[in-house]
This record gives structure tokens, C-alpha cells and sequence, in this order.
């Protein structure tokens, strides 16, 4: 006879503001109500107000895990990655979003972990082993995560290089990263603009690539991030520049 | 219906204004003698912490608990309600359930429905329940097809729910009875009497362990201690509120004290059989100094069930009241 397996939360026991923040926070009812209906908005907004496009939905995989990446210019990069997610897969999907715009306050921690299931990343202070549980997460949870390899919005709207980061989650697994490329948002929502305007916005979703052959360490990371760059400029509708010195991809 | 009784009301019988001033005095006597000991430095520097912590849940919980029993019948089941919502929370996150959001759901939907029924005073629906609730999980995560973990997660809800739908919705039916106030605060504050009996009377007169490997703390002395104790406070209280009906006798009296010395007894060995299956010391961190709402509030799980039915069999509850507040004609 099978043994019950009994599995309390990850995050069991953490005082309510610390759960906010943590990596090991898992939803419940709650949580998955919030993020399936903050989804549904989203889904509502993107179509009334951006007329999103999305081509390619059927690269996504049938099943988590998996990891979305995306160039990076604009708020509207990551709730249209997770607009394109199918509904049984949305609820799985955590974005991994800057600590201190998404997580600075308890309110706005409560919004980002109870709509966006966002989990924080702190540019200085996530540590290794913090990438290291993320990467053991994506995989046992079967979770999807949403994240941009550049780092941070880029504020001329010019795509930049993709850092090593993306590597610690994926490098040496089998775990597919399905590239997209968002065109449109940074017209819209640019991160000098508080709020957005309406514009189109065109999601191009790539076939997955796989890095099972690509060693889990710096190295291998960076040949990670350049093979995931690679991806994402190839979805580009045009030739999109590099940063200075770089040569044009196609 | 959701309407705030006046004091009149609130304190109608005398039970209610004894145990209430009760309440206050233990209180307050608690903070003199905690701050007592604080001045003269009698307790370590984390003893006193702890002592504070914890009389300061107690300043928060009592009027959570006994608000609510005053301003009404609907307030009471509301309360009621809530506290059931928390408990299941605290038992589905640390059981794994809450991966399972389906079965969850289910749970919340028959936990509402079973406070719905008190809340109309529906007793056919309130007692009907139940089996249509356990049906209901059963089936609801079949369409999932995915029979893996399926008697688990069946299991854990059904569990889940008698625990926290079911049992803990007879506290809020109580409040159906016209004399309910005295009734409901009476097993609130005897089950946390009997807490403390058990406590004071294990460390006092110690000996062998009750079930050490469920619960190394208690002690066969602390059992029957509380029991022996609690047993006619309970039935003395209880003389006084059910004066003129069937339930004033004796022998049925001090029935009613053990039941509910028992049976909050049984409620905390349910609670320590689950932490220690699961290796946790405590089931949150709600309330600082106790742990979760569960670790509080354990044996109102079995003792609600347990004396609305011997109430209810010996006097009825609530029978003279209207019934079908909101569902009839």
C-alpha cells in the first residue's frame, strides 16, 4: 500500500509579511482565485486596449515546467506572456519580478503576490542558493516561470543583453524556455510613463530550445543566456540593434 | 437579522454577566500578577516576554470570542463561520490540501452551507449536509482524471470538513436557542479552563505521561485533574442556565461537564495526533504565544458536536424559535 504523503507548505510557518516575500510561497484557494481572475482581467484589457496579437501559442508546451522569457521594455511585457498562457497553465505561472518596485511595501507585496503570484528578485541581495531553490521549484512544483533575462526595463526601448541568471534555472535540465518577443510595448508603457496608453501590441512566441547539454555552472549559464537571446531576437519582426559595438541580429 | 442586541438583552441572564465579570477579573488579576513579577525580577527576561505575549493574545481573543456571543445570534454564527475558514486554512496548508484547490473548494462551499443552515435555522438542511458534502468531495476532483493521491485528497477533505464545516457549525446553531448566550460562552470559556486545569494540575502533581508519543506534555494527573475539577464547574454553571428544563438534573448536569471536559480533551489529542504525524510543533503563527487558530481553538472541534446533541436531545435547541429565517415561505 501506498504511503500518504503529507506535504505541508513550503512556506509553512512564516509570519504573513515575510510569506509575501518569500520564494518558498505556494498559493492556496485564495491565491489561485486572485491570480485566475487577475489573469481574466488582464486577458480583457490586452484585447479592449491593445488589440494583443499573439502568433505562435502553439510552441507553448502542453505541460509545466517551463520558463518564458521576453525582451524587456515595458510593464506590459510579463501580463502579455502570461495573457498567451493557456487557462489550466495560468495559474501555475509566477513571474519573477524586481524586489524593489513589486515587493518595496506590504500593499504592494499583497498585490504582487496575491494577483501577479510574483516572485521577488533582489538585484543585489538574491544569493545563490536562492537561485538554486527557484531552480529546484520550477522543476518539482511544475511551475512556469515568466521572466526577462536583461534585468530590468530598457529604457530606450532597445533590447539588451540577456545575463547569465537565466542559466541557474534551466542549464543542464530539460526544461524547454519557449522565447517571445513583444512588440508595441514600449510605446505604450514606457518605463518613464506612470500609467499606459492604448497601442497595439504584437506577442511572438518562438519554438522552445532546451539546454540539457549546457553545464549548470557560470560558464554554462552565459552560453544559456546567449543561446535564449539568440531565440528572442530571431522573433523580432525587424532587425532590432544590439547594444553599442554589437552586431545585428536577425 | 444582523442587528447589535442592547445590553438588556446581551446580559438578560445572570450566567452571562457572571462569566463575562469573571472573565475581567481572571484578567486582571493576570496582568497585576504578570506585572508583579516584572517589577520584583522574579522571571527571566524571556519568561516575562512570554508572559506578556501571551496575556496580550488573551486581551485580543476574549473579546473576539465573547463580541460577537453578546451583539448576537447572527454575530455568533458569523464569528463562527470565520473561525472555521481560518482552522480549515491552517489544516489544508499543513497537510498538503491546499495543492489540491478543487477538493478545497468543496470543503469552503459545504463549511458556508452548513453556517447558511444555522444561519436560516434549517435544521433539516444543517443535518442533511453532511453526507451531501462527503458526496460532493468524493466526486468533485474526478473530472480531473487524475487518480493519483485521489483517497488522500478525498480523505483529508472529508476529514477537513467534519472538523471544520460540520463539527464547529453545531457552536454556531447554538445560537438559534433563545438562552444561547450563557450556553456558548459557558463552553468557550470552561474549554479554556479546562486547558489551563490540565496544565496547572499536570505540573503540579506530575507522574506518568497520558500518551507520550502523541503528546509528551500531558500528563494522566493533568487529565483527570481537569476533569475532576471542571466537571462541577460546568455542571454548577450549567444549573443555573438550564434551571426549570429538563436538562436541571444532577446526574445530567454533571454528564454535560465531563462531556465537555472529555471532549475538549479529545479535541486536543486530535490536534497533537496531526502535528506529530506531521512533525510540526505548532499549526501557524496566528497568535503569538499559542501558535495557530487551531492550536487555540482544537477542542471546540469535538466538544460543539458533542453537547449540541446531547442539548438538543435532552432539551432541544432552539425549538420555540421561527425556523427558515431566510429560506421560507
Amino acid at each position: 500500500m501506498k504511503e500518504w504523503q503529507l506535504r505541508p507548505a513550503r512556506d509553512f510557518g512564516l509570519p504573513f509579511a515575510e510569506r509575501l516575500k518569500s520564494h518558498r510561497r505556494e498559493p492556496g484557494l485564495l491565491g489561485i482565485s486572485s491570480h485566475a481572475i487577475w489573469l481574466a482581467a488582464v486577458r480583457a484589457y490586452l484585447a479592449l486596449f491593445h488589440r494583443l496579437d499573439i502568433t505562435g501559442r502553439e510552441h507553448i508546451p502542453a505541460n509545466a515546467p517551463f520558463v518564458m522569457i521576453g525582451n524587456h521594455t515595458s510593464h506590459l511585457d510579463a501580463l502579455s506572456l502570461s495573457a498567451a498562457l493557456p487557462r489550466r497553465l495560468g495559474v501555475n505561472a509566477a513571474a519573477l519580478a524586481a524586489g524593489n518596485v513589486f515587493f518595496g511595501n506590504v500593499a504592494a507585496a499583497m498585490f504582487a503576490a496575491t494577483a501577479l503570484n510574483a516572485l521577488p528578485i533582489w538585484r543585489e541581495e538574491t544569493t545563490p542558493e536562492d537561485l538554486a531553490f527557484l531552480r529546484q521549484r520550477l522543476a518539482d512544483d511544475g511551475m512556469i516561470f515568466i521572466l526577462f533575462p536583461e534585468g530590468t526595463r530598457a529604457r530606450d526601448g532597445v533590447m539588451k543583453r540577456f545575463r547569465a541568471g537565466i542559466g541557474a534555472f534551466v542549464a543542464g535540465t530539460d526544461i524547454p524556455v519557449v522565447p517571445c518577443h513583444l512588440t508595441g510595448a514600449h510605446a505604450c508603457w514606457p518605463a518613464q510613463r506612470s500609467l499606459p496608453r492604448p497601442g497595439k501590441l504584437s506577442l511572438r512566441i518562438g519554438p522552445p530550445i532546451t539546454v540539457t547539454d549546457i553545464a549548470n555552472d557560470m560558464h554554462g549559464w552565459r552560453e544559456v543566456a546567449q543561446r535564449a537571446e539568440a531565440a528572442v531576437r530571431a522573433l523580432a519582426p525587424a532587425p532590432s540593434p544590439g547594444p553599442a559595438g554589437d552586431r545585428q541580429h536577425g | 437579522m444582523f442587528r447589535i442586541a442592547p445590553l438588556s438583552e446581551a446580559f438578560a441572564s445572570p450566567v452571562t454577566t457572571g462569566l463575562v465579570a469573571a472573565v475581567a477579573i481572571v484578567l486582571l488579576l493576570a496582568t497585576l500578577a504578570i506585572a508583579l513579577v516584572s517589577a520584583t525580577g522574579r522571571a527571566s527576561p524571556a519568561l516575562r516576554h512570554e508572559l506578556w505575549v501571551r496575556l496580550g493574545s488573551w486581551l485580543l481573543l476574549l473579546p473576539m470570542m465573547i463580541l460577537p456571543v453578546l451583539a448576537g445570534r447572527a454575530w455568533t454564527i458569523l464569528a463562527v463561520t470565520i473561525l472555521g475558514i481560518l482552522c480549515l486554512r491552517e489544516f489544508a496548508r499543513a497537510t498538503g490540501l491546499f495543492r489540491q484547490p478543487v477538493v478545497v473548494a468543496m470543503v469552503v462551499a459545504g463549511l458556508l452551507a452548513e453556517n447558511f443552515a444555522a444561519l436560516d435555522h434549517w435544521y433539516g438542511f444543517f443535518v442533511a449536509l453532511p453526507s451531501l458534502t462527503i458526496c460532493l468531495i468524493a466526486v468533485v476532483s474526478i473530472p480531473q482524471d487524475h487518480p493519483d493521491s485521489y483517497i488522500e485528497r478525498t480523505g483529508l477533505g472529508v476529514f477537513a470538513f467534519m472538523l471544520f464545516g460540520s463539527g464547529l457549525a453545531h457552536l454556531g446553531y447554538l445560537a438559534n436557542d433563545a438562552n444561547y448566550r450563557p450556553i456558548v460562552l459557558m463552553l468557550l470559556l470552561c474549554v479554556a479552563l479546562n486547558d489551563v486545569l490540565a496544565f496547572t494540575c499536570g505540573k503540579l502533581i506530575g507522574g506518568r505521561k497520558l500518551l507520550p508519543v502523541t503528546s509528551p506534555g500531558k500528563t494522566i494527573s493533568g487529565a483527570v485533574g481537569a476533569l475532576v475539577l471542571n466537571t462541577p464547574i460546568i455542571a454548577a454553571i450549567a444549573h443555573v442556565t438550564f434551571a426549570g428544563t429538563p436538562m436541571d438534573r444532577w446526574p445530567l448536569l454533571l454528564f454535560l461537564g465531563a462531556l465537555v471536559s472529555a471532549a475538549a480533551q479529545a479535541g486536543d489529542l486530535v490536534l497533537s495526533s496531526m502535528k506529530r504525524d506531521l512533525g510540526i510543533k505548532d499549526m501557524g503563527t496566528a497568535i503569538p504565544g499559542h501558535g495557530g487558530i487551531l492550536d487555540r481553538y482544537n477542542s471546540l472541534l469535538i466538544v460543539a458536536p458533542a453537547v449540541f446533541h446531547l442539548l438538543a436531545y435532552i432539551n432541544g435547541v432552539g425549538l420555540d424559535q421561527p425556523t427558515r429565517l431566510l429560506t421560507g415561505p
